[in-house]
């Protein structure tokens, strides 16, 4: 069975360099946690 | 269904077929069967993986669940961005560069193959174990709405996933998990806008909003610390963030997707737009669930959704008491509903406290009366802990949604549990014929056999599915069990992966004793405690990494490169 081809790694499409993508998925996370909780607050 | 329902309903079925065996053209080799020559673009990458997560489980139950308790589900998700990230910075890019095709794979090179060959057996059990309750899902749906047996319908729909699935292989899976995903965000806006449609004249979407609310329905955010609570914030962000590196680090039904992809960049993107994409997606499909609770403020709901069980307990003497309560207690919480929204468009602020009070206290009454109901079904014989919590979006979709779109959501249900059973059989196939049968029986055999292997392996495991199926009818909520199932594993399996990529001193045999362990303990928890279940990964992980570390540092401390 022949092995696995090597695959290349590249920079993210977008933001530069994939710390900022990370980052830019937690703060993405804090706002929606912050959303769904004013959400919740707002209609109970 | 009425003869238009049957069309569109069979028609996306065969185009989803025809659609996933027409793009795997060409899986003539093992490289491509199992990973699609690693060729695979992220967004085809991104909407599988939400698909093969996205059991027909996940629209059946999880709007059920809205349904009777609110939001809360939703908290569930909030650690996957974290778990997201995490695994794209360090098991992503490990994966992709140790040239592996399952994950287990990887634990030979670190640790040994006893290590490797442990956590393959773990996932066959919990994959296994599930992919009969994936198959199972549907068969409630046609057998609500046809009376068809359930058995007939898991047979149908594991035929047809095992023909596609051995024949295409992971590019049948993943181009057919594309379209159903496609079809399924489709469905749902299109069930939410009718759903919204059909509430009275009077009450507008902001005034379904505020009864929602009232009801406890919208709530999505639990801020209190209970370790006995399965859904608050706290075990969403750290039980779920445990619970999804497991799931997407160490599951090969996940790791597998990710693995077809073209660069270590696709598969990063692949996993981050579920990141992003995945909480609004639950919470749309919760949300479905507290407006169809709305429309049943003002339309009487049958006292139980699973027309079967409601037709057997009427014959009983102590129904009819219990229906005439019940029609009661609906007149009483409709009434209070729309006295509440009267008070609310007046602004009367003390009036509307007191209106809120009697309608909730009307909520419990018709809670109330419905668990005698369903009492009434394990004292005639039915099925002990009774719930239909899975039949209410079906007995919805059925009797109120226009002609079309019923054999539209149907055919979204049976995509999803086509998608997500595909994927497990595709996963389960690839760690049989990679980590046991190459590596213990046929070390040195032509690609061809190993091919043969691979289909030969998904025909048996589509095979076990179909037999394993009925287990689900014992299990209540289905999305609960489903979770509850993979947590009884899973932190051992992170707990390895964990030890494999951050904990350089420690060797196979630490390990595997670690694992061993770690399993023992998640099973006493679950048999002897009330901790909940998306605890047992977080539990499962530590006592598998403590366990590994006392062997290395303390046990044997001398010896720790052969430990």
């Amino acid at each position: 069975m022949p092995g696995l081809r090597e695959v290349p790694d590249e920079p993210p499409p977008f933001l530069g360099t994939w710390k900022n993508v990370y980052g830019a998925v937690l703060i993405y996370l804090v706002l929606i946690i912050a959303a769904a909780y004013a959400f919740t607050q707002a209609l109970e | 269904m009425s003869t238009i329902d049957w069309i569109v309903l069979f028609a996306t079925l065969v185009s989803i077929v025809a659609y996933g065996l027409y793009r795997s053209r060409g899986s003539d080799t093992v490289d491509r069967f199992l990973l699609a020559g690693k060729t695979m673009p992220w967004y085809a990458m991104a909407l599988s993986i939400m698909a093969t997560q996205a059991s027909a489980v996940t629209f059946i139950s999880t709007t059920g669940q809205s349904y009777v308790d609110g939001m809360r589900f939703v908290q569930f998700y909030f650690g996957l961005p974290i778990a997201m990230v995490i695994l794209c910075a360090t098991v992503v890019p490990a994966f992709h560069r140790a040239k592996v095709f399952t994950a287990y794979e990887y634990l030979e090179q670190r640790f040994d193959s006893k290590t490797r060959a442990l956590a393959s057996v773990i996932f066959l059990c919990q994959r296994g174990l599930s992919a009969g309750l994936t198959l199972y899902a549907p068969a409630i749906v046609l057998s609500a709405i046809l009376g068809w047996p359930d058995r007939v319908t898991i047979l149908l729909m594991g035929i047809t996933v095992i023909t596609y699935t051995s024949l295409g292989g992971v590019k049948a899976v993943t181009w057919s998990d594309v379209q159903q995903m496609c079809i399924i965000f489709f469905g749902l806006i299109a069930a939410l806008v009718v759903i919204i449609r059909l509430l009275p004249q009077a009450v507008s979407f902001p005034d379904a909003l505020y009864l929602a609310g009232a009801a406890g329905r919208l709530n999505a955010v639990t801020t209190r610390f209970d370790w006995n609570d399965r859904f608050t914030l706290w075990s969403g962000l750290i039980g779920g963030t445990f619970l999804f590196l497991s799931y997407f680090g160490c599951d090969q039904s996940q790791v597998q997707r990710y693995l077809t992809g073209s660069s270590i960049a696709q598969s990063r993107l692949g996993l981050l737009f579920n990141a992003v994409a995945k909480i609004p997606m639950q919470f749309f499909i919760l949300f479905i669930g507290a407006m169809v609770f709305v429309f049943h403020l003002f339309v009487q709901p049958p006292i139980l959704f699973e027309a079967a069980e409601a037709g057997r307990i009427q014959a009983s003497r102590a129904y009819r008491p219990i229906d005439d309560q019940y029609s009661q207690a609906f007149q009483r919480r409709r009434q209070a509903a729309m006295d509440l929204l009267a008070a609310h468009h007046a602004r009367d602020t003390a009036g509307e406290r007191q209106r809120v009070d009697e309608y909730r206290s009307a909520q419990r009454d018709l809670d109330d009366v419905r668990t005698q109901a369903a009492m009434l079904v394990e004292d005639t014989g039915g099925e002990r802990g009774y719930s239909d919590t899975n039949y209410i979006f079906l007995s919805f979709v059925t009797r109120y949604l226009p002609v079309g779109l019923v054999g539209l959501i149907i055919a979204v249900i049976f995509a999803a549990t086509m998608s997500a059973s595909a994927g497990e059989i595709n996963s389960l196939a690839t760690v049989t014929m990679v980590d046991l049968y190459r590596r213990y029986f046929r070390r040195s055999a032509p690609d061809h056999h190993y091919l043969m292997a691979s289909r030969w392996a998904t025909v048996f495991w589509g095979a076990y599915a179909i037999a394993s199926a009925g287990l689900g009818r014992k299990l209540g909520s289905l999305i609960v069990a489903v979770n509850v199932m993979g947590s009884l594993f899973y932190g051992s399996l992170l707990g390895v992966f964990v030890l494999a990529f951050f904990f350089r001193r420690v060797g196979g045999t630490a390990a595997f004793l670690g694992m061993l362990a770690g399993e023992a303990v998640v099973f006493w928890a679950f048999f002897f405690t009330g901790i909940s279940f998306l605890w047992y990964n977080v539990i499962g992980c530590a006592v598998v990494i403590l366990t590994a570390f006392v062997i290395t540092y303390w046990i044997a401390p001398g010896r720790r490169a052969e430990v």
